[in-house]
């Protein structure tokens, strides 16, 4: 016990003190930082200010109920959302309008306009045209609007009392809610969700494939110049084992450690959004789980590669295995109770992110949180044994790599 | 003492080790011989505990090796490597904790040998950044950091220059001054002869010849004599017990042939010569072990 204690407290320091370490330290949460921030900054700066909008009404009919309509946005310090300036003239020509107001979109001066035009006897036809494809709040916003200006302007002309008409179509705002525990209840935006479910994700999936690579390295080095021998002839291959895995484990939580001062740093400037702590109890410990889990693999396939570049190759393929949540990761978010997802939590090998995305979203049911659980763990002890079976043999073997037939031997052997 | 007995290990397909016993005892070095790829790192690493026997037992003083040995053993490995881009008094803290030192002790041994070995400047660089001579003085501090009661030097002079052959030379023999048990693996024959007293000449997993070193080189007898001589040296071929097998000016070594004695030799050779001297040439160890595993490859092919 002792000298396993001693084995991952070198481990962690020798691996702390490493440049690459360092710089993997601090530049993961920079990019966490860009990938969080820097969307929503921009956001934030197109919807903090006035917009100037035009409306071109060929029919005249509507003119005066998408202004009045589109005036009564607000931010909420007060300021309309919207200028709405009418591009209707009289005296120009239909061509000579829409020219103009093209021009006044294309110089800048006006976000953009919604033309209306007749189209056939009874029908029309509505365009919002601006230089990109617009904003996601305006462009289902103008429509909204402009469907109860029609409806409206359709109800008067069957006589309808304009008193009456606003009743009939006013309009009801659907707010998404989270029912997290019956009663309790939590208002989030499907961003927000997205945002805060994944970068979970992202952090145990940076941080296996950084220290398992980091794990397989120092193996693939030991092994190489053979401190192995030294080391085999200090301590018992399972404390070396043992010893390695929880020096890693140690580095784990001190990244996490430095990641959450600076996440809470961040949330002080409100940088951050506070849904990325909830369910953080059930969140850690599939973290854990799934770190420890990826961590006995990596440590038993270093025992085996003997060079640098297999060690890499070996790498290149569990990222692959490692990066399918995060593919799907959408969709799981979407329907977190899909049969494929469902199925997916309780294969080790994806549980943990699954899991980790579906907490977020929708606490799935007991049972299958103790299911997925005890599989992972078991899955853990498993990996353990049999990783510390070809570690005992694989860490003596140089030159070339064993065949699977080896390996079976190998774990045969007492 | 360090026993081994009736020491098997077979890998899958091949037999690495078969069936070797003997005894390193405290006070004398033994050197375990053998060309490369005899078994004798397989052998070491059995008495490390590294790799398990397939059969036979290792005993410290009377009592099987288990982990608790591991302590008590220090370790210089035939193929030298440290962790290149760690600190040269991190890594042998590590080895000498890893030792069951305790921390301060640890460090108070590091210094200690650093100071020893002349490279105590050298204790906060980086190990890749040392020259290679001065790696392989860390790498031996790692073994004797400790203080082992059993030290086993895998080619221990490998890499060292002449001036730190003899500073490794001086300290192994310190360590042997004070009853450790010394076990030397090494194919340089001129190395074993001069520094071990007990030898195990192992060939092909199997013992060749083993006992104290002036017993070996006594047993294994000696048919070669030399001779200083004045007088024509065709005369000396003439006499037909012996062969010239060296001829230098007045001094000659021949070979006795079968049967011949050497008294009967020399009588003849005084007649015919003026001889001023004539000694049994003692067979080196190198000629021993040439000979013994020439020998015993030929008996296995005509036993086969």
């Amino acid at each position: 016990m002792k000298k396993i204690m001693k084995i991952a407290l070198f481990e962690f320091m020798e691996k702390i003190k490493t440049r690459a370490f360092l710089i993997f330290m601090i530049v993961f949460p920079l990019i966490i930082i860009a990938i969080s921030i820097v969307p929503s900054m921009l956001i934030d700066t197109s919807e903090d200010t006035t917009h100037p909008v035009g409306v071109l009404d060929f029919t005249g009919d509507y003119t005066q109920g998408l202004i009045r309509q589109l005036n009564e946005f607000k931010f909420p310090n007060g300021e309309p959302n919207y200028i709405v300036i009418n591009l209707y003239s009289k005296d120009k020509s239909k061509d000579e309008m829409t020219k103009f107001a093209d021009r006044l979109v294309m110089e800048g001066n006006i976000e953009g306009y919604i033309m209306v035009q007749p189209k056939g006897q009874d029908s029309l036809s509505v365009s919002y045209r601006n230089r990109s494809l617009g904003n996601f709040n305006d462009v289902p916003r103008f429509e909204k609007v402009f469907n109860n200006v029609y409806a409206a302007e359709r109800l008067r002309r069957h006589g309808f009392d304009p008193s009456v008409i606003n009743r009939l179509i006013s309009n009801v705002q659907l707010n998404p809610v989270k029912i997290g525990q019956p009663g309790i209840q939590k208002e989030m935006s499907p961003e927000m969700i997205y945002f805060s479910s994944v970068i979970f994700l992202m952090l145990l999936f940076m941080m296996i494939l950084f220290s398992g690579g980091l794990l397989i390295r120092s193996v693939v080095e030991e092994k190489s110049n053979r401190i192995m021998e030294i080391l085999l002839s200090s301590c018992t291959p399972d404390e070396l084992l043992t010893g390695k895995i929880l020096g890693l484990g140690m580095l784990g939580l001190f990244q996490i450690l430095v990641w959450a001062i600076i996440a809470l740093a961040l949330l002080g400037g409100h940088y951050i959004p506070m849904e990325i702590f909830h369910e953080i109890g059930l969140s850690m410990l599939y973290f854990v789980l799934g770190y420890l889990f990826y961590t006995a693999i990596f440590v038993g396939v270093g025992s085996v590669v003997t060079t640098e570049q297999e060690a890499q190759h070996f790498t290149g393929y569990l990222s692959i295995v490692l990066i399918l949540p995060l593919v799907i990761s959408l969709k799981v978010i979407q329907s977190p109770d899909i049969l494929l997802v469902r199925i997916l939590s309780f294969i080790p090998f994806t549980s943990p992110p699954i899991m980790l995305l579906r907490i977020k979203v929708m606490t799935p049911p007991v049972w299958e949180i103790i299911l997925s659980t005890l599989i992972l763990i078991f899955s853990i002890y498993l990996t353990i044994i049999i990783t510390s079976k070809i570690f005992r043999i694989g860490i003596l073997s140089y030159g070339k790599r064993p065949t699977m037939k080896e390996l079976a031997v190998w774990l045969k052997e007492k | 003492m360090l026993k081994v007995q009736n020491l098997t290990k077979k890998f899958s397909n091949v037999v690495a080790v078969s069936n070797i016993s003997f005894e390193v005892l405290p006070g004398r070095i033994f050197g375990l011989l053998g060309p490369n790829g005899a078994g004798k790192t397989t052998t070491i690493r059995m008495i490390l505990n590294i790799i398990k026997p397939t059969e036979g037992t290792i005993l410290f003083r009377g009592k099987k090796t288990g982990y608790s040995f591991q302590n008590l053993v220090g370790y210089l490995p035939e193929e030298r490597g440290l962790y290149r881009k760690s600190r040269v008094i991190d890594v042998l803290r590590y080895f000498g904790e890893l030792k069951g030192l305790s921390k301060s002790r640890a460090l108070e041994e590091a210094l200690r040998w650093l100071r020893r070995l002349d490279i105590e400047i050298y204790q906060a660089r980086r190990i890749e950044e040392l020259s290679k001579g001065n790696q392989q003085k860390i790498q031996f501090i790692t073994a004797v950091i400790h203080d082992p009661e059993v030290l086993i030097l895998d080619e221990p002079f490998s890499g060292f220059d002449p001036i730190n052959q003899e500073m490794v030379k001086e300290i192994i023999s310190e360590l042997v001054a004070r009853e450790k048990l010394v076990l030397l693996s090494t194919h340089q024959m001129e190395v074993a002869e001069d520094l071990c007293s007990n030898i195990f000449l192992i060939n092909d997993g199997q013992e060749v010849l083993s006992g104290p070193l002036s017993e070996v080189k006594k047993n294994f007898g000696t048919d070669i004599y030399r001779l200083e001589f004045e007088g024509d040296p065709s005369l000396l071929r003439s006499i037909e017990l012996a062969e010239v097998i060296h001829l230098n000016g007045g001094s000659a070594e021949v070979r006795l042939k079968q049967n011949a004695l050497p008294h009967e030799f020399l009588k003849c050779a005084v007649d015919k010569l003026r001889v001023s001297h004539f000694s049994e040439v003692e067979p080196t160890l190198n000629k021993i072990f040439l000979q013994s595993i020439k020998q015993k490859s030929k008996s296995s092919i005509q036993g086969s």
